[in-house]
């Protein structure tokens, strides 16, 4: 069966999919930000721009699998 | 006592050999800008192939987005699309508005349309850095969005819509390349900045200790320089998840570094002293990414006035130009209103409006020429996306490479180049390869910008010496009226990087030694009253 997806309607405009889950991945990664800080997320790697981008792309993936 | 050398660990070391290589380069240029610069081409490339793949009605604007956020840092980039974007959300609700309020009478448009640009000039001069960039752009967004549709007001949401969708794809397209190329990060620049900044602190009040007398034009060019890290570090912020604890530690060595100066010119060695450690502690704080233990805010100094006056000047400008393509009833006029309006809402937020529009005069028809080339002997009638990918690639990585010089002027023709070769080009799928079009675009786009120039000689924007009589009286005027009013809103420090902010805007005007003189003092009297005031 084929995962189905909810389309957001504001006010009569249809918003695809995709913008809805990339603006809940990214509320919910500046959330985070607060808790990489504090493990050090950021000194673990060498490249810490990518490692964050990363985490949003893993979370991004997430809500897209699992709603 | 030496401070030359390198800020590490609390203090400063000699100079290395290595530092004094300096950076590698190719071709006589930074390694850094070819990577600035071939970052910038990959972004445009990945944001047209994206724009084309989405079928987006509006794709060349998600490549001029990307043109438009061209800054060498993450941070930058970062700060700057964010407010694009939230900028873009006002512009387009305003168009919408002023198009259901007046679609049926164009001068009446016209008219709400150039006190919208007036308001919108009037925020961005009581603002800088990329907040200023925001208010502009909320301003020009109208004309490329409202009047660009005069004759089909009923297609004005649909033609937001569809520059908003290809804004977004442009911000998103250079967020992913500068985080996969590893662009530099903002922090240790500005770390290295601020560590330079305190030493030349401690030079200066080294020679007010051996010679009693300084030259006033030192002490204001650096409270300048320190003010003018005001939009750079604010744009820390969003380059990491420390980015919060980096911007409250640069804030706090910004303001302890102005604190110093003070306690410096009114010979308070304690409190000098004091103030050095406060920076070394902020310096601290920013190396270990960490909050500082004194946090203070860098408060803007806004001048009502001037931006009531620039304001006004820009909707006057606007005025007159439309009175002009109006009276002239040219077919590509509102194209050509597009152009004025950019120009006038870019060059609000530079030193000297006049002198950008006649940057943008001499840039246009270059552009324009480039254009020609690429369109009509390079690429020729071609389809193929990998073509004008490798096509566009000298246009982009050159103009890139133009805004990263030292030389003010070649980086603004360069940046102004680099947007405008993408505006006039016009990247659409299937490319119209119409002579006619280019002819057009480039004709009214150059005559855009001469009219704006002629407007600006008719009515001349604020001069330097008004400017900097306003701004002396509004110091003096503050001193006359004493401490309480500010201290309700800032602590003494912060009020004294305000100041430093108001000295800075000074220095810009070109003001002789004795009003800096005159300046350096009111400076002086006001932070001494405040201290007494909190003691």
């Amino acid at each position: 069966m084929s995962h189905s997806f909810p389309e957001l309607v504001v006010d009569g405009v249809l918003i695809a999919p995709l913008v809805t889950y990339g603006i809940a991945a990214l509320v919910m990664f500046l959330a985070l930000r607060p808790v990489l800080h504090f493990i050090r997320f950021a000194s673990l790697f060498s490249h810490p721009s990518i490692a964050e981008l990363s985490v949003y792309v893993m979370i991004l993936g997430l809500l897209t699998v699992l709603f | 006592m030496q401070y030359r050398g390198r800020y590490e660990g609390g203090s400063y070391r000699p100079v290395t050999s290595p530092t004094v290589l300096g950076p590698p380069r190719f071709a006589g240029l930074p390694v850094v800008s070819w990577a600035f610069a071939f970052r910038i081409w990959i972004a445009v490339v990945v944001a047209l192939c994206a724009a084309f793949w989405l079928q987006l009605e509006a794709a060349s604007s998600a490549a001029t987005s990307v043109a438009i956020l061209a800054a060498p840092t993450r941070g930058q980039v970062l700060q700057k699309a964010s407010f694009r974007f939230l900028a873009t959300v006002v512009g387009a609700a305003a168009a919408i508005a002023l198009v259901g309020a007046f679609s049926q009478t164009r001068d009446l448009l016209l008219l709400a349309f150039a006190t919208w640009v007036g308001l919108c000039v009037y925020a961005a001069v009581l603002a800088d850095g990329n907040r200023a960039y925001a208010a502009v752009l909320s301003g020009y967004s109208v004309a490329l969005m409202a009047i660009d549709q005069i004759d089909a007001p009923n297609t004005v949401f649909e033609a937001s819509m569809a520059r908003g969708a290809a804004i977004t794809v442009g911000i998103v397209a250079i967020a992913v390349v500068n985080d996969l190329f590893a662009a530099p990060d903002k922090h240790h620049g500005l770390a290295q900045q601020l560590a330079a900044l305190h030493r030349r602190a401690r030079d200066y009040a080294h020679t007010i200790v051996h010679r009693q007398a300084t030259d006033p034009a030192e002490a204001a060019a650096l409270l300048r320089d320190i003010a003018a890290l005001h939009p750079d570090i604010t744009t820390l912020a969003p380059e990491s998840s420390s980015g919060k604890m980096r911007t409250a530690a640069a804030r706090s060595v910004a303001v302890a570094l102005v604190a110093q100066i003070h306690a410096a010119r009114t010979a308070q060695s304690r409190a000098f002293w004091q103030r050095d450690a406060q920076v070394l502690e902020g310096l601290e704080a920013l190396e270990a990414s960490v909050w500082p233990k004194q946090s203070w805010r860098i408060p803007y100094y806004r001048s009502q006035r001037l931006a009531a006056h620039a304001g006004a000047r820009a909707a006057l400008w606007i005025g007159l130009s439309s009175v002009v393509f109006v009276l002239a009833g040219w077919p590509a006029a509102a194209a050509s209103l597009g152009v004025v309006t950019v120009v006038v809402g870019l060059g609000a937020i530079t030193p000297n409006p006049r002198r950008f529009t006649e940057l943008a005069v001499f840039a246009l028809p270059v552009a324009a020429g480039l254009v020609g080339v690429l369109e009509f002997l390079v690429l020729d009638g071609v389809t193929e996306f990998k073509l004008l990918a490798l096509a566009i690639a000298p246009f982009m990585i050159g103009a890139a490479l133009l805004t990263t010089l030292a030389n003010p002027l070649l980086a603004s023709v360069g940046r102004l180049l680099l947007i405008f070769t993408l505006v006039i080009f016009h990247p659409s799928n299937p490319q119209s390869y119409d002579p006619q079009s280019f002819l057009d675009t480039s004709l009214f786009a150059c005559l855009g910008a001469a009219l704006l120039l002629a407007a600006q000689l008719l009515i001349p924007p604020v001069s330097d010496e008004r400017r900097r009589q306003w701004l002396m009286a509004s110091a003096r005027r503050e001193l006359e009226r004493g401490p309480s009013r500010l201290s309700r809103r800032y602590s003494s420090e912060e009020a004294m990087f305000r100041d430093a902010v108001r000295i800075g805007q000074i220095t810009a005007t070109g003001a002789p030694a004795p009003v800096l003189e005159e300046a350096l003092s009111l400076f002086d009297r006001a932070g001494l009253n405040r201290l007494e005031e909190k003691a």
